[in-house]
């Protein structure tokens, strides 16, 4: 719709014309009317466009899900739970070795992530200045870091100089995988703790690592333990940091310096075999795995909204 | 931090105790050191297969092991086909499920949907390389193929190759894998944008799809970069899921349905039986990702300091902590 830039070279009167009134406004509603439809097909189209999207990203999503539910459902029994993995070719078995394994190491993994986490989130909260900077950003970039990048270090750091595989040495490629997000998680959640709250203990003269212990590590707890259930949600996972690490193991492995198994390790030997029988157990082994994460993601998401209600 | 510490700060009286300042120190330096540790190391096991092969490392195609051949080109080429494939994919289909989560569905449904796709991003690559493995690949092999070899004019696109894995397969895998984050962050920053930018547009005679297109959208645009730019990081660096679809071929592809390699999968699948000089060239490789990914992670990191820092942007106190959260 341009306007005429040019004066009508028109009689007045016959602009007011009964004809010509009516002939502009039939242009006027036509172009409107023809605009407002073309704007809702547009926008009906668009609509429609992004729900065709959300089903688009549902599906194999659902669709995963699904598979992994239904081809693992048939694997569990009691056996797989408390049974070793039996010879090639053997019907039964189970996976407790994998089971009792990702726990020890992703244990470990925890107990080392967890305090360093701590350590630098707090070194963040309480120095501003260009160190502190670096180290948020540090953390940010590192959090996006390959893990097969941090199985690689680990081999090259520990694995060449001892000799050894280790369940300990993937303790220690996953921690490095998680202190990047456990030093985001917990500064967010002491980032949340008033300053009046630090101001108002320090003002009471109490030292600064009592003000850490007492106000602020107590008053940020359920963001604390929230963030750090997630990276252990994370971590649990992760098979590429194990891959050159742990080796696998066939037997119930205690000690955290031999060779040991895991269940991403398993489901990643036993999905690329050809047999059934191994797929089945890689599949039951996935979807343990999942309810794991599920059980550990929900009971983040739980805790939080109980501490927070209970805390009002 | 607040004003009295402030206070005592500058008359030089923080009465920091040794022990705390240990472990406050301590832990900034040993995170560090780590960080330093995994850059150098790398870097250093990886230089005799730099120095042997010099820029050819980078630009040649041939990776022959046994002629002392190592050249990553092919690998890096596959990595960001592969990658552009998935984000060419996972961005409309991400930004079009965050606006029909927060902009049409009702929040009945769309919350219980956007928590659902939440958790999914806790999925770990391995169980999506599973399904891409055991399920998806039949699937391409019998139907998917057959059915885009016989679209015209495109047919080139999708010769050869009756395998059932290989790089599109690759691609969507990767999509599946980032469409989950992709989606967290982009509603997060849809959500973000003000209420009055959209009753501004809506006040003009918007319609839904306008207020989108000209104001939501363009108000989220440093959040969606970030989006996009951190799901092009995991995509890149991926190799688990990739190593078990892609077909592990070392030449150029022939089409999108030949089958590659990528530098993750390249590490899986060289890194145990390597020795020697190849090792050394397969650390290589990782050094090479590390950069791609890093340049990926940095720009990701400043778009969304950018997204924070933009006020119409910044989420309230209560959001930050789940905007944080959905990221990690």
């Amino acid at each position: 719709m341009t306007i005429d830039a040019a004066p009508p070279r028109m009689d007045p009167s016959e602009l007011l014309s009964p004809e010509s009134i009516a002939r502009r406004r039939a242009v006027v509603r036509q172009t409107s009317s023809l605009s407002l439809r073309r704007r809702r097909i547009v926008g009906n189209a668009t609509r429609l466009a992004c729900y065709v999207a959300l089903v688009i990203a549902l599906v194999p999503l659902v669709a995963l899900i699904a598979y992994t539910i239904g081809r693992g459902a048939k694997g569990l029994s009691v056996a797989f739970f408390t049974q070793l993995p039996v010879p090639q070719g053997v019907p039964g078995g189970g996976v407790e070795n994998a089971i009792v394994g990702t726990l020890i190491i992703v244990g470990i993994g925890a107990l080392m992530a967890i305090p360093i986490g701590l350590a630098v989130a707090l070194f963040l909260v309480e120095r501003r200045g260009r160190l502190a900077a670096v180290i948020r950003f540090v953390a940010d970039v590192m959090s996006g870091i390959p893990s097969i990048a941090i199985g690689v270090f680990a081999y090259a750091l520990f694995v060449v100089p001892t000799g050894h595989y280790a369940g300990i040495i993937g303790s220690f490629a996953l921690a490095v995988l998680m202190v990047p997000i456990v030093v985001r998680a917990d500064e967010v959640a002491m980032r949340a703790v008033p300053d009046d709250l630090w101001d108002a203990a320090l003002a009471l003269g109490a030292r600064p690592s009592r003000v850490a212990r007492s106000v602020v590590l107590r008053s940020a707890l359920p963001g604390l333990v929230t963030g750090n259930l997630l990276a252990i949600a994370r971590a649990i996972g992760e098979t590429a940091p194990l891959l050159f690490t742990i080796f696998g193991s066939q037997v119930l492995e205690g000690d955290p310096f031999h060779t040991m198994q895991a269940m991403p390790y398993l489901i990643y030997t036993d999905g690329t075999q050809a047999d059934p029988h191994l797929q089945t157990i890689a599949w039951a082994t996935a979807l343990v795995l999942l309810v794991f994460i599920l059980l550990l993601s929900i009971g983040a998401r739980l805790f939080a909204s109980f501490m927070t209600r209970n805390a009002r | 931090m607040g004003t009295v510490s402030e206070v005592l700060a500058r008359r030089g009286r923080r009465p920091v105790g040794p022990l705390y300042a240990v472990v406050r120190w301590g832990g900034a330096l040993v995170f560090l050191a780590v960080v330093v540790a995994l850059v150098v190391s790398l870097v250093w096991q990886s230089a005799p297969a730099f120095r042997h092969s010099g820029f050819g490392f980078i630009f040649s195609g041939t990776w022959n092991p046994d002629a002392g051949q190592f050249g990553a080109g092919v690998f890096i080429v596959d990595t960001l086909l592969t990658t552009g494939l998935a984000l060419l994919i996972a961005i409309p289909v991400g930004i079009g499920t965050a606006a029909a989560l927060t902009e049409f569905l009702p929040r009945r449904i769309a919350g219980p949907l956007a928590t659902g796709i939440d958790l999914l991003a806790a999925v770990p690559s391995i169980v999506v390389g599973l399904w891409g493995l055991l399920v998806l690949v039949p699937i391409f092999e019998r139907h998917v193929e057959p059915f885009l070899q016989k679209i015209p004019f495109l047919k080139s696109l999708f010769s050869g190759g009756d395998l059932g894995s290989g790089i599109l397969l690759a691609s969507v895998v990767l999509a599946v894998m980032c469409l989950p984050t992709m989606v967290a962050l982009t509603r997060i920053a849809f959500q973000g944008v003000s209420v009055a930018d959209r009753e501004a547009a809506l006040a003009l005679g918007g319609t839904h799809w306008q207020v989108v297109r000209r104001a939501v959208i363009p108000g989220a645009r440093s959040g969606i970069e970030a989006a996009v730019t951190l799901a092009m990081g995991r995509a890149l660096g991926e190799a688990i899921a990739v190593a078990l679809v892609i077909g592990g071929g070392v030449s150029l592809p022939h089409s999108l349905l030949g089958t590659g390699t990528t530098l993750g999968s390249a590490v899986v699948n060289f890194f145990s039986e390597a020795i020697g000089l190849q090792r050394s060239a397969v650390i290589g490789l990782v050094v090479v990702l590390l950069a791609f990914t890093t340049v990926a992670n940095v720009v990701g990191q400043l778009f969304r300091q950018r997204a924070n820092r933009t006020p119409t942007l910044s989420a309230t106190d209560e959001e930050l902590p789940e905007a944080e959260r959905a990221v990690a």
